[in-house]
């Protein structure tokens, strides 16, 4: 028995019909987008450097290349007497550009300028901005530290800073005394211990973070902290300082 | 010196402090003192000797002799001069005073820490004055577990075979060689005597009634029973770690196998069934395992089993014969002769087969039996001559001859502290 299908769609006529009416829409829209909205290049702000002041390039002007035993052809520069002229910002243009600027042949000044002249005076205005701004944050810092009244070290620091030096000289300090205490019976002992220094540099608490066991080894790093509490400065900034130490016998990781 | 910053985790950070070494901590142990007695040179002598014997063997010190002159000498911290102490390099100081009374004797030791003038204990002992060795060597014992957490076995007995008597007879010294006692009185061979655990017993071998059996004494009582009644050879027995069983090797089927019985007798299991020969069994602490003996694969090798006698691994590789295995009591090695040519030496091995170490290098040693705190051996060396009775730490340094006789003395064992 043969059965009869009937198809229940509208057919291929009516979906190319409405592709096209929408690819119409579509292009309709752009066109209308265009007309209101035209496209625009965002335009670079263009600065225009005066190029007439710049040095003609002497290869031989303090040039390293020169050969051994012959003078330079141009003496190095002497320290200027008076402090160099400000050199101009480069200002922004109000008209268009002019490309003309860029292929403008070089008009040479009256006092003709070397280029180890000008990087000299690069330097010197280099130089002096880095001081002023150096100037400025050690200002900044001391008038910091003289609101909280800290001891010289890292100003205002409490020696927690990442990279603190009190914490590598407290360390320093306790390999010291580590060496002539260490003894262990077991085979990796490892200890991680908090101390606490108080302002005038004595040990106020320790803290054991990780035990290793080894009663022998821990009484050996408990010996080398009193050995080095000793020497201990007091921590810069006054208050207390808190760090953490792993004690262990050297080599042990890699056995 | 290498240090190495490092900034483990999170916002706290670490650093590294390591020292290469291990340092020995200078000891030093002033002269006794009498206190309200008139001074005994013998007592002083005494306990001087034997603190320093024990604690020169102990490992994590150096025993000095003091030169120091003290302008007080009191035993109490701020009773004697801490300064000079200190200028020498001390860092431990045992004080001792001791008063006499008729056949009694105190003692009173204390322990300080010289670099942070610390008392770290004080004990008094009252006895005889017959036992003031055993007082030294309790002290000695209190200072391992003051300074490393685990007490010292110096107030432990060495049970051992000698041959004073001319025949093979079991004996019980002090660990360090005095105080020697006689214990089998039978005139024939008697060998291996073990220890139990609270080393109140001992289980050994005798030929007294013609065939090798185990039997099992009573130390303190004197009470014997025999243990094996089979025929053959019932040899090498040693108490499980509650004490409650024996593993020996007994060849009533024709050839010596590993069985476990109770310590009356009473067969429980059979661990080994080959036709090759299974002796010198020795439990692991948790009784879980066994070594022995086997020549299964044609040579003497050290096996090790499970409780079951199942899962059977050859753990020595090296050397054409090795026997005697004794697990240490802290279960990670187990001590073993080899031999060397005409003679052995002493070997400790990691339970899984890794780590031999030659402990023994002078002359022929044989017999290594653990301390109960398994940080010493004991054994017999034939190094100087006539065999006799040494101490070593476990890694085979501080060798020391202990055995006093001048008879042959071997099989060595030592017991937990009385």
């Amino acid at each position: 028995m043969t059965t009869a299908f009937r198809r229940s769609d509208s057919g291929i006529g009516t979906s190319i019909s409405a592709s096209l009416l929408v690819h119409l829409a579509i292009a309709g829209l752009f066109a209308w987008l265009q007309i209101l909205h035209p496209f625009q290049v965002p335009t670079a702000p263009v600065y225009y450097v005066d190029v007439v002041n710049l040095p003609v390039a002497d290869p031989q002007a303090g040039s390293s290349a020169a050969p051994p035993g012959k003078a330079p052809t141009q003496a190095a520069p002497q320290p200027a007497k008076s402090p160099p002229p400000e050199m101009k910002l480069p200002a922004k243009s109000a008209g268009k550009p002019v490309p003309a600027a860029k292929t403008a042949p070089p008009a040479v000044p009256e006092g003709k300028e070397s280029a180890s002249e000008f990087e000299e005076r690069m330097n010197r205005l280099q130089q002096s901005s880095e001081a002023r701004h150096a100037a400025a944050a050690l200002d900044a810092l001391r008038r910091k530290a003289a609101i909280r009244g800290s001891t010289p070290g890292i100003p205002g620091g409490t020696g927690k800073e990442a990279g603190s030096d009190y914490a590598s000289y407290i360390r320093s300090r306790l390999v010291d005394a580590f060496q002539t205490t260490i003894a262990y019976q077991s085979k990796n002992p490892r200890i991680v211990m908090v101390l606490s220094i108080d302002r005038s540099g004595k040990v106020v608490k320790r803290r054991m973070e990780s035990s290793s066991g080894d009663r022998l080894f821990e009484d050996s790093v408990s010996r080398a902290i009193i050995k080095a509490e000793k020497e201990f400065r007091p921590p810069p900034g006054g208050g207390t300082f808190e760090y953490g130490f792993i004690f262990s016998p050297k080599g042990v990781g890699e056995q | 010196m290498l240090i190495s910053p490092a900034l483990l985790s999170g916002q706290q950070g670490y650093l590294e402090v390591s020292a290469p070494g291990n340092r020995q901590l200078q000891l030093a142990i002033a002269a006794p003192k009498a206190i309200g007695s008139a001074p005994q040179q013998d007592i002083n002598n005494e306990i001087a000797e034997v603190l320093q014997f024990d604690l020169s063997l102990a490992g994590p010190f150096s025993v000095a002799k003091p030169q120091v002159s003290e302008s007080r000498s009191g035993l109490r911290l701020g009773e004697f001069d801490i300064a000079p102490w200190r200028a020498s390099g001390t860092d431990l100081l045992v004080k001792t005073g001791y008063s006499v009374s008729g056949e009694n004797v105190t003692v009173e030791f204390r322990l300080h820490d010289i670099l942070t003038e610390k008392e770290l204990t004080a004990k008094r002992y009252t006895g005889n004055r017959r036992e003031l060795r055993r007082i030294a060597h309790t002290f000695a014992d209190d200072i391992m577990a003051v300074l490393t957490g685990i007490r010292g076995p110096f107030t432990g007995k060495v049970a051992f075979v000698s041959t004073s008597t001319g025949n093979k007879e079991i004996y019980l010294m002090d660990y360090d060689g005095a105080n020697v006692q006689r214990v089998t009185r039978n005139g024939s061979i008697n060998l291996n005597p073990e220890f139990s655990p609270n080393g109140r017993e001992i289980v050994f071998t005798s030929y007294k009634s013609g065939n090798p059996d185990v039997f099992r004494r009573e130390l303190f009582s004197g009470t014997e029973a025999r243990v094996t009644t089979t025929r053959g050879s019932n040899i090498t027995a040693a108490f499980s770690p509650d004490g409650n069983r024996v593993a020996l090797s007994m060849s009533k089927d024709g050839n010596a196998e590993i069985y476990i019985i109770t310590k009356e007798g009473k067969q429980l299991a059979r661990l080994t069934n080959n036709s090759a020969i299974d002796i010198s069994p020795s439990w692991s602490p948790d009784a879980t395992r066994t070594a022995f003996v086997s020549d299964r694969l044609g040579k003497p090798q050290v096996f090790v089993m499970d409780a079951e006698g199942k899962n059977v691994r050859r753990i020595t590789t090296s050397g054409a014969y090795n026997v005697s295995p004794r697990w240490s009591p802290r279960g990670d090695r187990i001590a073993y002769c080899r031999q060397h040519g005409s003679g052995f030496h002493i070997y400790a091995i990691n339970p899984d087969g890794s780590g031999d170490t030659q402990l023994t290098t002078e002359g022929s040693n044989e017999h290594p039996r653990w301390s109960p705190d398994g940080r010493y051996l004991t054994f017999s060396s034939k190094r100087n001559g006539r065999e006799a009775i040494y101490v070593m730490r476990a890694d085979g340094t501080g060798q020391a001859k202990v055995s006093r006789g001048k008879s042959n003395d071997s099989h060595p064992t030592w017991s937990n502290r009385w």
